[in-house]
């Protein structure tokens, strides 16, 4: 990205940042209600000074991550297993269709009955919400590979573990890694969520916290560091992409 | 004939109700080079998948070495026409050769300098790290001959394999396959549709006419070796087979 688009791209939160704070100095804004960037800045530099919030974003991270990898871990092989498998697929079909719509958030009551609060709690309800886009995705990227390449695979004298290995799992990589990185921002929204309906740990709670304490700059200080913790990680997981799945984006000419 | 290495047995096949192939029958001997030829429609790729062990007829048998295959050997090598699709995109030229290597279980050590050989005879010593789809369509193709090469087959298959290349790509590819296959003594069966290439190239051509394939005639080719694009294509002999089995095409396709 060159040095001009990314000034172009801050014009605009920098005018809407400049407007906030105009409005709120005016009196227009109750200051209440939505402080101003004069404090949050100042509330979010001091959190990350004194370690509060690098803190809270550890125990948030470490459940979305862990939330996301039993996603990955249950969603990839079952995609794959679908998607290879049609009539597996047509039996499965109307127990994901109808399991899918539950709101995630519906989980809290029962999981909470039985881990109580705690890091898995956030962790398994996460994982509920990352397994449809993983599964799905991974589902469909394998229905989509090249049946050459599997007849291929058969022509070797591969096995079928090994084919699936070998050549359908590397095919369908660039569909996954693309369910992979929505999913993980799915996993920090729900694990953020369920922070704040119920459970006292992590970045949500510690923006609960700070509305019924009425310190808004401190909730605007861990909202605007929330958006930009999930900003960092998907800007990471492309390069990530673009690194592993090199072979995908040089033939389509963008490295 | 000396003892074959290869038969088709009264091999039938049938998609559904159409016929594709009825009572097909014909022998392959050692070292030779048998071109495999006939319009659209008869059936001579569903032939050579018979022989890959790719598919089962329903009556009738391909046999190696007088046992019926019933699935793919690596003692067979198979080289599809659409070079694009059967090249794993996420691995290397060296890596889509490997391939063939691991799957028939030759010890890691000696593997790269086995690819490298592979790679120099076929013209690709200096492409080994690129991906598939960065190459041209008549190197890709190569980098599928060494694949099927560094199986050590037996019989080589070839389906087509220059139909998809540019007339100058397609004469030097022909005149590489011709000289590398009589230098190792390769036995090889070349399905195409394009009649001067099978009398270009082969020991004998086996010509087939459509719905359903049926062998109509075997023409022994004695045009002297080494061949030449020009001198051999202007041969009397060349002219005269031409003529012979231009028939079988030409009628068919009229109908």
């Amino acid at each position: 990205m060159t040095l001009r688009r990314l000034l172009l791209g801050l014009v605009f939160p920098v005018a809407l940042l400049a407007a906030w704070e105009v409005s709120v100095r005016a009196g227009l804004l109750s200051e209440d209600v939505f402080s101003r960037i004069s404090r949050i800045v100042p509330a979010l530099l001091e959190g990350l000074a004194d370690g509060t919030i690098v803190a809270r974003t550890y125990e948030t991270l470490a459940a979305a991550l862990f939330g996301w990898a039993i996603a990955a871990a249950i969603g990839i092989p079952l995609g794959l297993v679908l998607g290879l498998v049609r009539p597996l697929e047509r039996l499965t079909l109307v127990t994901i269709e109808a399991l899918r719509p539950v709101p995630s958030a519906a989980l809290i009551p029962i999981v909470l009955l039985i881990f109580g609060f705690s890091l898995e709690l956030d962790a398994t309800v996460a994982a509920f919400a990352c397994l449809w886009p993983v599964l799905i995705v991974t589902t469909g990227a394998v229905r989509g590979i090249e049946p050459r390449l599997l007849e291929v695979g058969r022509a070797l004298g591969y096995g079928a573990l090994a084919r699936i290995w070998h050549f359908a799992l590397p095919a369908a990589l660039p569909g996954i890694a693309v369910g992979l990185r929505v999913a993980f921002g799915i996993a920090i929204v729900v694990a953020v969520t369920v922070e704040i309906a119920a459970n006292p740990r992590g970045l949500g709670y510690a923006m609960i916290t700070a509305q019924q304490s009425l310190r808004a700059e401190v909730m605007y200080a861990y909202l605007f560091w929330i958006g930009l913790v999930g900003w960092l990680i998907n800007v990471a997981m492309i390069r990530a992409e673009r690194h592993w799945l090199r072979w995908y984006w040089a033939a389509r000419g963008a490295a | 004939m000396a003892q074959p290495i290869f038969a088709f047995r009264d091999v039938s096949v049938r998609f559904g109700a159409t016929p594709i192939l009825d009572k097909v029958g014909f022998d392959v001997a050692p070292e030779e080079f048998l071109c495999l030829v006939g319009p659209s429609g008869c059936g001579k790729t569903t032939l050579l998948r018979v022989a890959a062990g790719l598919i089962r007829p329903q009556e009738g048998r391909a046999e190696f070495e007088g046992r019926a295959v019933a699935e793919p050997t690596p003692e067979l090598a198979i080289v599809f026409q659409d070079y694009s699709r059967a090249l794993l995109p996420w691995r290397t030229v060296a890596g889509n050769v490997e391939l063939a290597l691991e799957a028939r279980g030759a010890p890691r050590a000696g593997r790269a300098a086995e690819v490298k050989r592979l790679l120099g005879i076929i013209g690709l010593a200096d492409h080994a790290q690129k991906f598939p789809l960065q190459l041209s369509g008549g190197m890709q193709q190569r980098v599928q001959i060494a694949r099927a090469l560094a199986q050590r087959p037996r019989i080589l298959l070839m389906d087509e394999p220059f139909g998809s290349l540019d007339a100058m790509t397609r004469q030097a590819l022909q005149d590489e396959i011709a000289r590398l296959c009589k230098a190792e003594r390769q036995t090889v069966v070349f399905v195409t549709h394009d009649l001067e290439e099978a009398i270009y190239l082969g020991d004998r051509v086996v010509a087939l006419e459509a719905n359903p394939g049926r062998v109509v005639e075997i023409v022994e080719i004695a045009l002297p070796r080494p061949r030449d694009q020009l001198t051999t294509r202007e041969h009397p002999r060349f002219l005269e087979y031409r003529h012979r089995l231009f028939g079988h095409l030409a009628k068919k396709e009229a109908e």
